[in-house]
């Protein structure tokens, strides 16, 4: 099951029952810094109520959820982005009529010292925090090759784009964990691949990366660990190329 | 309507006075919180400022500063209790306390003289005074908005569950959307009451709460700018239309929901909005750094 | 005299009920607040004044009356003010700051075609029937009130539960986009639903017009106030609630009015509103609400 070393996330026996009905049946998880695990499965296997659970969305009917050891398993949303949890949507997420500058600036809310007063007033703090979180996020852009693009409206700019600024919001939290829920959907090879290496990077930076992907090219590719998600239950885990050669898996996907 | 274009007062002081009932609403507005509370916090302003002046003696700018503070408590108090609601139960909710404040001050006679209202209150926010006070407010609001605390809001106000995803606490930045209107409508109740002379109960009820949403639709809540532009055009509508007199109303109704369907951003945001985007398309180079999407509108 | 007002009180509630049934029908189906209910009220209490001026004193000829322009002036509101802003984002709002745009035109022309002006219905347009019963005075239409008021939730339970508009109505209220999918005209539904709203509001201002004897412009405004408390204390999107929450508000109003002062009526109203907001929100038999906060679900 899990590695000798600690994971940054871990589930153990994780539920969640509608009413009797249960969209997640004990699924036990883990993810580990600087690793990309992937969380595959037919759809409506449960993924993305698996990465609600995790980010503070919806609540848990069993198990629980460690964030580097820690029970998390009731956390709010917002402490869970404090302590380093960011998150991608399946639906693009973003404010259409502010630039792109600003919609990546809002993820560093987290790391906002300056205070309140400061803020409010335009005191020198304040403004030398706005200076140097501007600079990171015109480093993300620069990551992403979309420094041109910093002060168009987010709802100007096409779907891939706008998923790279979805990215960018969330690396500028500085997550120690990340979760993407589907960040390639809609994409061609080209761009999923493009965006694959830079998940790869992003990992590198000792951040535990769980993907939920449909993309099975993209996950074979880029993911150390699997896990498949069938009818809420875990199937099968594994390095991608057992896992995806296993049979019940195969079936699972024709089947569904 | 507003019926208050009597001889005590010009159009400039309207347009002023007004201006900062707009900005209570407009800060409320871009924060997402759904409150009509800045007329209630207008009538409190008011009327302790007449009252303190009247029936007191008080010093008329300190009784003006005491109006913005009881104001603002209040607000505290109702940020307070209402920091779990959302949307609809938010309306309620200061629909309420409006609702309250009018009957306080028709009931309370012994304190507000009840629907007669408060007379010969000393005018002492003439123009020069409106227009400092006004060019105050203005920069309190464009240095909150420039920064985090702007962005916080509208986060909040587009998508809450992303802003709580990115550590935002909404409870605490709707708190302090409600204070700082409490504190702005506080003082355009004061103001008001600083200049025309007379006030009455009924003056800080259904049509006052109209006339902010009004003007801060008609303005735009994004931009400082919106609030002064929305009382502006508010307010110099009925002497435009003088012939039609009667029917200010009626242009005013229209008008609202006119500015709600096809231009639901305001004018200010919205003209703001195209030439951002004229600016920034002239400044492009010739490809899009090497991705060839399908356009798509972010939902 | 106690019984008396309790009389009173439960008549008054039975039309804050009515006037309620409709303002929450708009908001369990679409979930909007219609500001103009008030207006839609009161120009139903105008239709019916002036059928009966035009063709002669007929109890039921205000009250069809009232109630067709009541749903037609409604329908209209629909297509005027709501439905341009249906697909959009933060509908919520928009929908009630065009609607007060709306009100405000409807008041305002009301006021201007009345003169300001207090009408009356004629006298003898319903007939004075009184009755002794253990002391108390009852008018026959103090009785005939609350029955119509029973007629008509009635009516719209069955119409809701037991008719296929009436699923069709669910359908829309719990997923319009689904209902589309299901091949429902939900544009249709909505016409229709925003027809009996208006109806409603166009009974109850004929009601109250010949009960209390007056047909003014401004006579909307306290309505939709107390609507407001009524359907927060009822349950948003609730018809049992409005119904119960209609006579309670009503009860107490009339109670406090003979009791203590009409000034504190108002106060009291607005602050078991208050009360409730912050200890119940949903009400007595509130519809699940989407208007919460985020949290984990």
């Amino acid at each position: 099951m899990t590695m000798a070393f600690a994971s940054v996330l871990e589930l153990r026996g994780v539920s969640r029952k509608f009413g009797g009905v249960p969209a997640v049946d004990g699924v036990n998880l883990s993810a580990r810094a600087g690793t990309i695990t992937g969380l595959i499965g037919p759809n409506g296997a449960g993924k993305t109520t698996v990465v609600n659970m995790v980010a503070g969305l919806l609540r848990l009917t069993e198990g629980q959820v460690l964030l580097d050891g820690t029970d998390v398993s009731r956390a709010e949303a917002a402490e869970l982005a404090h302590a380093g949890v960011a998150r991608t949507f399946q639906n693009i997420r973003l404010v259409p009529g502010a630039t792109v500058l600003d919609n990546i600036l809002a993820g560093f809310h987290r790391h906002e010292a300056a205070g309140f007063w400061p803020n409010v007033l335009g005191l020198r703090s304040a403004r030398a925090e706005a200076s140097a979180f501007r600079a990171e996020a015109e480093r993300l852009l620069e990551r992403f090759r979309m420094t041109q693009f910093a002060q168009h409206l987010a709802g100007n700019l096409s779907y891939g784009h706008q998923r790279r600024i979805e990215m960018m919001r969330a690396l500028a939290l500085r997550p120690k964990l990340l979760l993407l829920d589907e960040p390639v959907a809609g994409m061609n090879d080209v761009e999923a691949a493009s965006l694959g290496e830079i998940f790869k990077e992003i990992a590198a930076d000792n951040v535990a990366v769980l993907l939920i992907e449909h993309n099975i090219r993209l996950v074979s590719s880029i993911c150390s660990y699997l896990y498949v998600l069938s009818s809420g239950r875990l199937i099968s885990e594994g390095q991608p190329d057992a896992v995806l050669r296993d049979k019940t898996v195969i079936e699972a996907y024709l089947g569904a | 309507m507003i019926s208050f274009l009597s001889s005590y007062q010009s159009l400039a002081d309207q347009i002023l006075i007004y201006s900062v009932l707009a900005m209570s609403q407009c800060l409320v507005m871009r924060a997402g919180l759904f409150s009509l509370a800045p007329t209630a916090f207008a009538g409190i302003g008011a009327y302790t400022m007449a009252v303190l002046t009247t029936a007191h003696g008080v010093n008329p700018v300190l009784a003006i500063v005491c109006g913005v503070m009881l104001a603002t408590l209040v607000a505290a108090a109702m940020a307070l209790a209402t920091s779990r609601l959302r949307g609809v139960f938010q309306a309620v909710a200061t629909l309420a306390l409006v609702q309250v404040m009018v009957t306080v001050g028709l009931g309370w006679e012994s304190v507000t003289r009840g629907a007669l209202g408060i007379n010969g209150i000393p005018k002492v926010a003439t123009t020069g005074w409106l227009l400092l006070v006004v060019a105050l407010a203005t920069w309190l609001l464009w240095t909150i908005g420039r920064y985090s605390i702007g962005r916080a809001f509208d986060l909040i106000r587009e998508d809450e569950t992303v802003a709580v995803s990115l550590g935002i606490s909404v409870m605490r930045y709707h708190r302090f959307a409600m204070i700082l209107s409490g504190l702005l409508g506080g003082l355009a109740g004061a103001l008001y009451a600083a200049n025309s002379h007379a006030i009455q109960p009924s003056e800080f009820g259904f049509s006052m709460i109209v006339a902010g949403l009004t003007m801060a639709v008609l303005g735009g809540h994004k931009s400082v700018w919106g609030a002064l532009l929305g009382a502006a055009i508010l307010i110099s509508l009925p002497e435009l239309f003088r012939v039609f007199a009667e029917y200010r109303s009626v242009f005013q109704g229209v008008l609202l929901m006119l500015v709600i369907i096809f231009l639901p951003n305001g004018i200010v945001d919205s003209l703001l909005e195209l030439a951002h985007e004229r600016k920034v398309r002239r400044a492009l180079p010739s490809g899009d750094g090497g991705n060839i999407d399908t356009k798509a509108r972010a939902t | 005299m106690l019984l008396q007002q309790l009389l009173n009180g439960v008549v008054v509630g039975s039309v804050y009920a009515i006037f309620a049934l409709g303002f929450t029908l708009l908001f369990g189906v679409n979930n909007i607040l219609n500001m103009a209910h008030g207006s839609v009220f009161m120009w139903g209490a105008f239709a019916g004044l002036a059928a009966v001026t035009y063709f002669g004193p007929s109890f039921p000829l205000a009250v069809v009356v009232g109630m067709l322009a009541g749903g037609l002036l409604s329908v209209l509101l629909d297509i005027v003010a709501f439905r341009p802003l249906r697909r959009r984002k933060g509908a919520d709002m928009s929908a009630l700051l065009s609607s007060l745009g709306a009100n405000l035109v409807l008041l305002s022309l009301a006021q201007n075609l009345s003169n300001t002006k207090v009408m009356r219905y004629p006298f003898g347009i319903f007939p004075i029937v009184n009755f002794q019963v253990f002391g108390l005075r009852i008018q026959l239409l103090q009785l005939v009130i609350p029955l119509i008021c029973i007629v008509m939730v009635a009516a719209l339970v069955f119409l809701l539960y037991r008719t296929g508009l009436g699923r069709r109505i669910r359908s829309v209220a719990f997923s319009e986009s689904t209902s589309r999918l299901l091949g429902i005209n939900s544009e249709w539904v909505n016409a229709q639903v925003f027809f009996m709203s208006g109806a409603l509001a166009g009974l109850a201002g004929v009601l109250i017009g010949i009960a209390f004897n007056s047909v003014h412009y401004h006579m909307g405004e306290p309505f939709l106030l107390k609507a407001f408390v009524v359907i927060i204390l009822g349950g948003l999107g609730s018809i049992p609630g409005a119904l119960v929450a209609g006579v309670v508000i009503g009860t107490i109003e009339t109670l406090t009015i003979s009791y203590v002062s009409s000034a504190a009526a108002d106060g009291i109203t607005f602050a078991v509103l208050f009360l409730i907001i912050l200890i119940r929100p949903t009400g007595l038999f509130g519809k699940a609400s989407t208007v919460m906060r985020v949290q984990r679900q």
